[in-house]
């Protein structure tokens, strides 16, 4: 609920700055701490912190986090009841699966390709959640608003539009968020909603890679459960742990969720739960030689033939990152994916990548000034960004950062192709002395002289915002587009 | 000076649309139509001063009071311009002290019902915010005066009947459905239209894909005028933007004129504020296009300055 009330809460609402906590799950998160570590520049202390607060936790108390805190898992227990629940423990060395996953994660980000994100619990929840679900509900919510407002039903349309104000201030967006990649990320999130069907907490169990790390600091956890070994005159925690923790040869404090269900369960209430000495009594993981060397190979193979493609700027000019993103290769190295930028963008700018950032860069952040424009005052991505893939820029600032550069496309701009005055572009630049200006010419239309305003860019003062592209207003792909070029966060251009 | 109400304003503009058709549009013709209009020696009030609440009482007295145009019992909407993201002392929006001075003014005046609202260019929230304006109405703390954000819900498409360059276009309802509409623009300018004053501020109150009337934008905002009479057009020139308009942002670009200018018309309020910029009213095609078509006094001389 907490989680919800934040994401609502990951919304301009008149503040320069956000409030505190909304991008609060996500400092919390370790495999973001581990994306932000094994990126090139300094680690974000100030932000990442309270990461490293919940491992101290974890290996104080063991998973109590993905037992009564994290929002996928807690999603997948309501959708499991709804749905019915596999028969679980049939493969318990399925659980073994998490930690080669996450072997190869870290192996892999260690040589610089950072794929967490695409696991990470919490950004598949927080991105669905931004991407799809909260859209959609949006969109049907505001359709049934919409209905009893031009239709008027007796009793009910009163009722509706009574209520519209408070579901205008609170739960509705602002606008209506519209999203790229919104089915295939929903499509994603169903599958593992799904395979609650095989059997419960499919997900948490075998897949999780924070659940796995969470399960390698909780190993010598000091919380534990007694009885650490199945009772000799019953098997049921063996059936109902929904964790799978609890087996033949005994209580697997690695894989315990801590949700306590079983000293309810008990028939004979003899389950408890109490401090004792650490590493007394645990079960070590036995992940096998053989996995271990895959997984670890895997990660340390994918990083080069991920490295080999060549520079994205060269394949994709306009390809644009968010204002404040720091350069490519560190930006794919430190985003995890978690969709907070995308959320909180004023200007619908922001939409999560499929190919375009190449293979590896699905979900990042892009600038699609087509579909909305950088606000010249806002800085709201850099204030939710969890691991500073996206840097807080002070205001003046940012308003320096060149986002990409602004190229006019004399084929459809009006006044070059049409002999039509428009200059919509230059009405809505918003540097203080713009970016795009005009220069009165006569020319020749139809065979009249006519004197015409065209818009012409002066580079030095373009900060690729892209209201221009946003505003233009012939129908289809716009006439002025930016590109990258020139973006402040390059570090090198072959041509320059 | 008689009050000019809505409902004679919009019999009056017909009249003269009659006229206009009636006349195939021959220019020579037109002017008698204007002429005709001009009989009434509409008002027109300039007043200057640094104290903005006093200055707003002063001009709106000169012309009859609000009394004059606001009845009791009526719905107002006072339709600033709020269309940038940007401060007050950049000029890109209407003071906040004018908008709060006037929605007290319709309050005392015993307005029901006053509505502040623009469709803005940025972020409407953000443009709420940073021009002043949201928190100078709120700050009157009448459940009467309210300033809300657009309701996409509430636009609809209407005919243009008297349309030169548009006959349809998105309207948004509010706007035309109070018993008055008083337009403060703020006077700023222009790159297209030169200047940005009354008639160009009303394009706050339509929908559509805005920038499209760009192309013939001296007919299109007349075309707009036509359906949205305003009862009484202030216009802001407190401050005035002379470059990088409309929106600003460089205090370089803003000048000083504690002035404002009043009128019931549109046309010879527009008109008055030109010479601010060193213009002249017959350099700014939309004024020309407005008096042409019947919607107002552009010529100084036909007005009755008070």
């Amino acid at each position: 609920m907490i989680i919800v009330a934040l994401f609502l809460a990951t919304e301009y609402r008149g503040q320069d700055t956000l409030p505190y906590p909304v991008g609060l799950l996500f400092r919390l998160d370790p495999l973001a701490a581990l994306a932000a570590a094994f990126a090139p520049g300094s680690f974000p202390w100030a932000i990442l912190w309270p990461a490293f607060a919940l491992i101290l936790l974890t290996a104080l108390f063991g998973r109590f986090f993905c037992g009564w805190i994290c929002p996928l898992g807690t999603t997948l227990d309501g959708c499991g009841k709804a749905l019915g629940r596999g028969p679980g423990g049939l493969y318990p060395g399925r659980r073994r699966i998490k930690y080669y996953l996450l072997i190869f994660l870290v192996a892999a980000a260690f040589l610089g390709v950072q794929l967490f994100g695409l696991f990470d619990p919490l950004a598949i929840f927080l991105r669905t959640l931004t991407l799809s679900l909260y859209p959609a509900a949006n969109l049907m919510l505001s359709g049934v608003f919409d209905f009893f407002y031009q239709h008027s039903v007796p009793l009910l349309s009163p009722l509706f539009n009574g209520a519209y104000p408070l579901f205008r201030d609170t739960v509705l967006a602002f606008q209506q968020p519209y999203f790229t990649l919104s089915l295939f990320t929903f499509v994603l999130f169903v599958v593992v909603i799904f395979l609650e069907k095989v059997e419960g907490r499919f997900w948490c169990k075998n897949l999780c890679p924070l659940g796995a790390l969470f399960g390698l600091c909780a190993s010598r956890a000091l919380l534990v459960r007694r009885p650490g070994t199945l009772c000799t005159d019953c098997r049921n925690c063996t059936e109902r742990c929904r964790a799978g923790a609890v087996t033949a040869g005994g209580h697997r404090r690695q894989e315990c969720l801590l949700c306590l269900d079983c000293s309810d369960f008990c028939p004979e209430r003899r389950v408890t739960f109490g401090f004792s000495k650490p590493g007394k009594g645990r079960m070590g993981i036995d992940l096998s030689r053989r996995g271990l060397l895959a997984s670890l190979a895997g990660g340390v193979l994918i990083a080069p033939v991920v490295g080999i493609a060549p520079p994205l700027y060269r394949r994709n000019p306009y390809l644009l990152r968010p204002p404040g993103a720091v350069n490519e290769e560190e930006f794919l190295r430190r985003c995890i994916r978690c969709g907070e930028c995308l959320k909180v963008c004023i200007g619908g700018a922001l939409h999560p990548a499929f190919l375009q950032a190449g293979a590896t860069g699905l979900w990042t952040p892009l600038l699609v000034p087509r579909i909305g424009y950088c606000e010249y005052n806002c800085t709201l991505c850099g204030q939710v960004c969890p691991t500073g893939a996206i840097r807080l820029l002070p205001l003046a600032e940012k308003k320096k950062e060149v986002v990409g550069l602004a190229v006019f496309d004399k084929n459809r701009c009006l006044p070059f192709a049409e002999g039509v005055e428009c200059l919509v572009c230059e009405e809505h630049c918003p540097t203080g002395e713009k970016a795009i200006v005009f220069e009165e010419r006569e020319v020749v239309v139809e065979g009249v002289a006519t004197n015409l305003k065209f818009p012409r860019l002066l580079k030095k003062r373009c900060v690729g915002c892209g209201i221009c592209e946003t505003k233009c207003p012939i129908e289809g792909s716009s006439a002025i587009r930016v590109m990258n070029e020139g973006e402040s966060r390059r570090t090198k251009d072959a041509w320059v | 000076m008689p009050a000019i109400d809505r409902r004679q304003f919009v019999r009056q503009a017909l009249r003269s649309a009659l006229a206009v058709t009636a006349m195939g549009g021959v220019p020579v013709l037109d002017l008698w139509a204007a002429t005709a209009k001009a009989e009434t020696l509409p008002p027109v009030a300039v007043r200057r001063g640094e104290d903005i609440p006093d200055l707003v009482r002063r001009t709106v007295a000169a012309l009859g009071g609000m009394g004059a145009f606001v009845k009791p019992g009526e719905t107002v909407v006072v339709k600033p311009n709020i269309g940038w993201d940007r401060t007050v002392e950049l000029a890109a929006n209407t003071h906040p002290l004018v908008v709060r001075t006037v929605v007290e003014l319709c309050l005392e005046a015993g307005a029901k019902k006053v509505r502040v609202f623009d469709r803005s260019a940025n972020d409407p929230r953000r443009c709420y915010v940073e021009s002043g304006i949201q928190q100078a109405v709120e700050e009157i703390g009448s459940e009467r005066a309210v300033i809300e954000h657009m309701d996409r819900r509430a636009y609809r498409d209407l005919d243009i009947k008297r349309g030169v360059e548009l006959t349809r276009w998105s309207f948004y309802g509010p706007a035309l459905e109070a018993d008055r509409l008083i337009n403060l623009p703020i006077a700023k300018h222009h790159s297209m239209s030169i200047l940005t004053l009354g008639m160009k501020n009303l394009m706050g109150v339509i929908g559509g894909n805005r920038g499209t009337l760009h192309r013939e934008i001296a007919e299109s905002l007349t075309d707009i005028n036509t359906v949205i009479p305003s009862t009484l057009t202030l216009i802001d020139a407190t401050r005035i933007l002379v470059a990088n308009g409309p929106q600003g942002g460089r205090l370089e670009d803003v000048r000083i004129k504690n002035t404002l200018i009043a009128s019931p018309d549109i046309v010879a309020a527009d008109s008055a504020a030109v010479s601010l910029f060193d213009l002249r009213p017959d350099e700014i095609p939309t004024i020309v296009a407005g008096a042409r078509r019947g919607l107002g006094v552009m010529d100084l001389t036909k007005v009755r300055m008070v």
